[in-house]
């Protein structure tokens, strides 16, 4: 069997891209060797959050211009501006699909509120991220609660408010601090005080705990009308369970980006998940490819940890393998490489220029930019300078972009995934 | 102004001054220990934490072999809480002279070390990763000693006796009266001076040694000697690996808790720049490929930090050019040799004779001040190594607590475990899981164990210091530090920054492999999730008054001078 497309990695990119081109009928799959960067991710989209001078960004599809001018081998210089824009619009509208509402400000940035309090500019979110407009629907009320629950080792509320009040828009605020509880959960047998995120999503999601729930937050609250919480408030219906607790307590919920694993984020896995699986896409998970054969510079084949010799075989490749931490981009001794099929990558040889030496340097790193080199159709090029034209790049694999300098990881993932979709389904129809 | 009197001053809170510190208040005395950083954080925690046999110097130098044995002998008793007694080898390399091994045998016996030479086929068995060609190999007792509990257990116990150590407080100048000193001035971390007066002062400020006499008028020579160390993310050997020939570089490895260190280089440096420890790669490819030699699979494994740190060596007699540098212990009578009474420099000597320096430095400080009483450091143990718990019991005693929590904290804090591991569940929740550090050890530490800040808080409990390098513990023990009343929610966070700081440092020099990945991560975390490099006026501020250069002018242009030579 043949696929059309093989989607390597199963992360923002992977999916997009998976979503894409099953949508237009290709038999596509994915491989996924496990977690991706969404479970630790804030679960906003990012286009273009700072310039580079680390100033904000207001609006970022304006500065798109200025950045694709100042660096043409980003790779929004290969997506287009109004690619980048069909992309969001194509994934938003999935999202809705699968019940999560992905809102922006009027094609401006917005700043979420962070576990530290600071704020940081991003373009979509999901309705129940603490933001600042948040300061505005205070204005009349004042008051506002920062609440975590009691005993959780991964959140602390008088951070968020410490940083929070240094900020003008909420200077004038009242900020209460508090926590909830479940009392008959301190019996169980598990430690409470090593719950994690997603246990307590479960508590969330469990119905019959909700009137206890709301009575809790209605009397750590202080009279408080919005109230935050670190974002546990359930995976897969949250936005059920969140208006339903609006309801019984009469005051707005929202949730601020906390540890990972991260809620937010795994609300937007799971739902690309099922959007590609309904789709009719193949989502192999828990399956790493390990290696990859090049011919005529022509991808041909690849093999998998589980499937021992059997190649797997199709007419397109799409390699979003994430950066280092996904095992995308390897770092030797003194040299980076992409591990499967030995492409070009750039990338200094030399180790004492992969980094600057504050960790919080102003600059950010070098080696946050590195990653596989492909000519603007997003083919890379392979380790004897043949570009290879069965194979496509995506996501944080491709070098020329700092997606955390810039606050453009998220856009570059969905945009390139999104323009490599496109191609392939292209030269399908052409076939 | 603030104003403190006292027995006697003792400036520098490494082991030598915390054991001082300790050593005195059993003869009665009260102290103030002065640290400008926190206690551990000069040399003493930067090396690799051998617990010496003497077997390194049984060859040249017999004075400092039979001070170490007798030592590690006293500190097995004493600290052993702070101790693993590993054993070690010394092995010979086809690479080396077979001659040195009977000259090692020789002077071992000579030492009064015991030495047994075993067969290849045995050394294998005991370190299965060892170099299967060496030639010969020799057991001996070295061992492992871990200097931030050993120096903490010594603090711990002073203060009990009733003195008091001042952390994060730089001493700044010297009060005389006439020919004598009578005090000393000192700067904190928020900029409140104050003066300490007292009959005598003990200068233990190891490398500073020679800026604190400086502040006196009084001249020392100290000769610094930078060594680079690295650690790897994995216990590769079980005994300390001893390269069998004549002290050099890249030739130990040493086991610590859950990792290996490979040491050292060493380099002279010149006195301004001991401060600027950092470590380069050319550094870094020495180290791997000699430790490749005693171990062939090193370089396969991870590294997790680099860091290096600067011998205390001095000259003695106040000599400029170097040749009569004494490796040994100096104790210095500034009235006998300069004429200025009320002031001693301890400085030289090894980690592992901290107690002996601190025995003779005690023993000057009580003949000045007239005090007729015995050194007892030898015999009474130290907090927290009161007696052996057997495994058993300690099973017994924690029912429902993890094993590895138990053992872990049992092996941090000895039999101070039964205060931090109370029935409250919440004492026993793990924040570190690298390291198993619960909550109950980290409020303990931030209420006992004078610490300030959150890298104060890894030498205590090693929060931190395991393959992740503190990616999410970090956090929480931020969380925590403002939780226990250690700072303002705000100042929490600053302290979150400095210490991923501090973590960098150690972090860039190894980088390559899964060093970038968790770099990579963690850098998603505090930067991109959490927007801390947005956030940094605060800071700065606050670390330029410690900064500051205390080095008198003339003792700068002095240093230029020998450059210039
Ligand atoms: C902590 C954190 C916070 C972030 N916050 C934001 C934010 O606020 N806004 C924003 O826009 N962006 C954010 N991002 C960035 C954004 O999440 C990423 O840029 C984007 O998700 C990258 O997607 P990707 O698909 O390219 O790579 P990844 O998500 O890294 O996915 C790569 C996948 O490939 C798999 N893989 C690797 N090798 C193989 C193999 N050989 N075989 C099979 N599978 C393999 C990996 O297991 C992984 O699942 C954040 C990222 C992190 C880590
Ligand atoms: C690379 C290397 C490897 C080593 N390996 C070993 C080993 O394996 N085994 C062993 O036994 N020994 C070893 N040593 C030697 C050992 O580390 C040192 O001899 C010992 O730690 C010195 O301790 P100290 O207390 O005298 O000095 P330090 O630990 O340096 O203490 C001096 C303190 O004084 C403070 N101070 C300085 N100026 C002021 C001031 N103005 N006001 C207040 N405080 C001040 C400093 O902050 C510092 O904390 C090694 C040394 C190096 C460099």
């Amino acid at each position: 069997m043949i696929y059309d497309c093989l989607i390597i990695g199963g992360g923002l990119a992977g999916l997009t891209c998976g979503i894409r081109c099953a949508s237009n009928g290709l038999h596509t799959a994915i491989i996924s060797g496990g977690m991706n960067s969404l479970h630790f991710s804030s679960g906003s989209i990012d286009i273009a959050g700072y310039n580079t001078k680390g100033e904000i960004i207001k609006k970022p599809f304006d500065y798109l211009k200025t950045m694709i001018k100042e660096n043409s081998a980003h790779p929004y210089a290969k997506t287009g501006i109004p690619g980048v824009r069909e992309s969001l619009n194509f994934i938003t509208g999935k999202f809705m699909e699968e019940g999560i509402n992905l809102n922006h400000n009027n094609d401006m940035n917005h700043f979420h509120v962070t576990t530290l309090g600071t704020l940081k500019p991003t373009f979509l979110s999901q309705e129940s991220v603490f933001n600042t407009d948040v300061a505005d629907i205070a204005n009349s009320h004042n008051k506002i609660a920062i609440l975590n629950f009691k005993g959780f080792r991964d959140y602390y509320p008088e951070q968020t408010a410490a940083n929070l009040k240094k900020n003008s828009m909420f200077k004038d605020k009242e900020i209460i601090l508090g926590d909830i509880s479940l009392p008959y959960y301190l019996n169980t047998e598990k430690n409470l005080h090593e719950f994690r995120s997603i246990d307590l999503a479960r508590i969330f999601e469990t119905e019959r705990y909700l009137p206890r729930i709301a009575e809790e937050i209605k009397k750590a609250s202080g009279g408080a009308s919005i109230v935050s919480l670190p974002a546990f408030i359930g995976i897969r219906n949250y936005k059920t369970i969140r208006s339903k607790l609006q309801e019984m307590t009469g005051k707005f919920i929202y949730e601020i980006p906390s540890l990972p694993p991260s809620i937010l984020g795994l609300r937007l896995d799971n739902a690309l998940k099922n959007s590609f699986i309904n789709l009719g896409g193949e989502y192999i998970a828990g399956e790493r490819v390990v290696s990859g054969s090049i011919k005529n510079n022509q991808v041909e084949f690849v093999t998998t940890r589980n499937s021992g010799n059997i190649p797997v075989q199709s007419k397109f490749y799409v390699l979003t393998t994430g950066s280092f931490f996904s095992g995308g981009l390897a770092a030797g001794f003194d040299n980076i490489s992409e591990p499967l099929f030995g492409l070009k990558v750039k990338g200094e040889n030399k180790r004492s220029k992969w980094y600057n030496s504050n960790f919080f340097d102003r600059k950010s790193h070098p080696f946050l930019g590195f990653g596989v080199e492909t000519d603007s159709k997003f083919n890379p090029v392979s380790g004897s300078g043949k570009t290879i034209k069965n194979l496509f790049c995506a996501g944080s694999v491709l070098s020329g972009y700092n997606p955390v300098s810039e606050g453009s990881g998220g856009g570059v993932a969905v945009s390139t995934a999104f323009k490599c979709a496109e191609r392939i389904i292209k030269e399908i129809k052409n076939d | 102004m603030n104003r403190i009197e006292t027995n006697v001053i003792i400036i520098g809170g490494g082991a030598t001054g915390a054991g001082i510190a300790r050593d005195l208040s059993m003869r009665g005395l009260l102290c103030v220990l002065i640290e400008k950083n926190d206690i551990a954080s000069g040399t003493t925690g930067r090396n690799h934490g051998l617990l010496h046999s003497g077997a390194r110097y049984a060859v040249k130098d017999h004075e400092s072999a039979r001070e170490c044995i007798r030592e590690n002998k006293i500190l097995k008793k004493i600290a052993s809480h702070c101790i693993e007694d590993t054993g070690g080898l010394f092995v010979t390399l086809p690479e080396d002279d077979p001659a040195y091994h009977r000259n090692l045998i020789e002077g071992c016996k000579y030492a009064g070390i015991e030495a047994k030479e075993i067969s290849i086929r045995k050394a294998l068995e005991m370190e299965p990763n060892l170099n299967p060609d060496i030639l010969s190999a020799l057991v001996v007792p070295d061992g492992t000693i871990d200097p931030f509990r050993l120096s903490s257990a010594n603090i711990l116990d002073a203060k009990e006796r009733g003195s008091t150590i001042l952390t994060h407080t730089k001493v700044t100048g010297v009060i005389k009266s006439g020919a004598r000193i009578t005090g000393v001035e000192c700067i904190d971390l928020k900029g409140r001076k104050t003066e300490v007066y007292a009959d005598l002062v003990i200068n233990a400020a190891g490398i500073w040694g020679q800026e604190v006499s400086a502040l006196a008028g009084i001249e020392i020579k100290m000769f610094p000697s930078k060594g680079s160390m690295l650690i790897i993310d994995y216990r590769i050997n079980n005994v300390v690996v001893n390269r069998c020939r004549p002290p050099a570089d890249g030739d130990i490895i040493v086991p610590g808790d859950t990792v290996s260190l490979i040491g050292t280089t060493s380099k002279e440096i010149s006195y301004d720049r001991i401060n600027e420890l950092t470590v380069d790669d050319e550094e870094i490819s020495i180290l791997l490929s000699d430790a490749e030699m005693l171990i062939p699979n090193v370089r396969h494994t991870r590294a997790l930090r680099a860091y290096c740190g600067v011998r205390p060596l001095l000259a003695v007699s106040g000599e400029a050019q170097g040749r009569n540098i004494s490796r040994g212990i100096a104790l210095l009578d500034h009235h006998e040799r300069d004429g200025l009474e009320g002031m001693i420099t301890i400085a030289g000597g090894k980690l592992m004779t901290y107690r002996l320096m601190a025995e003779k430095t005690a023993d000057l400080a009580c003949e000045k001040l007239g005090i007729k009483k015995e050194c007892t450091t030898h015999l009474v143990p130290l907090p927290g190594s009161e007696k052996k718990i057997a495994r058993k019991s300690r099973i017994k005693d924690f029912t429902g607590i993890p094993d590895s929590v138990v053992g872990s904290t049992l092996y941090r804090h000895g039999q101070r475990l039964h205060s931090i591991l109370t029935k409250n569940k919440k004492n026993y929740r793990v924040i570190c899981e690298c390291e198993m550090v619960t909550e109950g050890e980290i409020e303990y530490a931030i209420k006992k164990l004078e610490v300030k800040d959150l890298v104060d808080l890894r030498r205590r409990t090693r929060i931190g210091m395991g393959p992740c390098q503190g990616e999410l513990c970090a956090y929480r023990g931020a969380g925590l530090f403002q939780e226990f009343g250690g700072s303002t929610p705000e100042e929490s966070v600053i302290l979150l920054q400095d210490f991923l700081e501090e973590r960098w440092k150690g972090m860039k020099p190894v980088l390559w492999g899964d060093g970038l990945r968790e770099a990579e991560f963690t850098y998603w975390i505090y930067q991109g999730l959490f927007g801390m490099a947005h956030m940094d006026e605060v800071k700065h501020k606050k670390k330029k008054i410690l900064n500051k250069d205390i080095l008198p002018a003339d003792a700068k242009t002095d240093n230029k001078k020998k450059k210039g030579k």
